[in-house]
């Protein structure tokens, strides 16, 4: 299984509203992300902004939050979507 | 390319590519002259002004207020995203968008400094529910 990285913001409502779907998805497979907070640590945001031509064209031209990323295989998913859409993605990544 | 401005009468600062006509504070014609940006900063830093979480909101409630738009009903979400800002301008120096991360390019990243230009965005334009990318302002209900 990939290392996958969840990137977000600590006052972003959309990572809020991610939280508990990530956490569901980890308790019902053998996934675990690894979450980055962005705006408070300033390391997890150079990692992040290190990954820009990778993110970027896939989320509207930006470093959006959240971020879903594999950095394995360059595989992004961002915003705030569906759990199944994440449950696709995450499995997508096994 | 933008520019800064003084006037003459009463130092106000202007940016921008080209100066007002009309001093917009002591209304003088034709009163403004181009400053560097380091003198602009020295002025502009002379007003010592700060700007507390209870004025900020007043700020962009007035800013709402004659737009199509509104700050968003839902007050949790409001003091979520007003901690952010906050938090942001305190640790990055400006109100930036708690929903996407500065690129470390200025120029660029002054399109996230909050309001920032949300009319123009897939999450507002054209759509009936249109919200700013986090929420902060939703379009206002007929
Ligand atoms: S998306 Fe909303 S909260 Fe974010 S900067 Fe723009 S107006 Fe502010």
């Amino acid at each position: 299984m990939s290392k996958l990285i969840m990137f977000y913001a600590r006052e972003c409502p959309h990572c809020k509203a991610m939280m508990p779907h990530v956490e569901k998805l980890e308790n019902e497979e053998n996934i675990s992300f690894e979450k980055l907070e962005v705006w408070h640590n300033e390391k997890n945001a150079d990692l992040m902004r290190s990954y820009r031509r990778a993110i970027a064209p896939k989320c509207g031209g930006q470093l959006r939050t959240p971020t879903f990323f594999n950095p394995e295989t360059s595989d992004v998913l961002c915003g705030e979507v569906p759990y199944e859409k994440l449950k696709e993605w995450a499995l997508k990544q096994k | 390319m933008k520019k800064f401005w003084r006037c003459f009468i009463c130092s106000d600062i202007h940016y921008g590519v080209k100066p007002p006509e009309v001093c917009p504070t002591c209304l003088a014609k034709n009163a403004y002259v181009e400053v560097s940006s380091r003198e602009a900063v020295k002025i502009m830093g002379a007003g010592g002004t700060t700007l507390t979480r209870e004025e900020f909101r007043r700020a962009i409630l007035a800013f709402a207020e004659k737009n199509e738009f509104e700050v968003n009903p839902d007050k949790a979400k409001v003091e979520m995203l007003l901690d952010g800002l906050f938090a942001n301008e305190q640790n990055h120096g400006l109100k930036y968008c708690p929903c996407r991360l500065a690129s470390g390019d200025l120029a660029e990243d002054l399109k996230l400094v909050c309001p920032c230009h949300f009319l123009i965005h897939e999450t507002y334009k054209n759509k009936k529910d249109g919200e700013c990318w986090c929420g902060l302002f939703v379009r206002r209900k007929k």
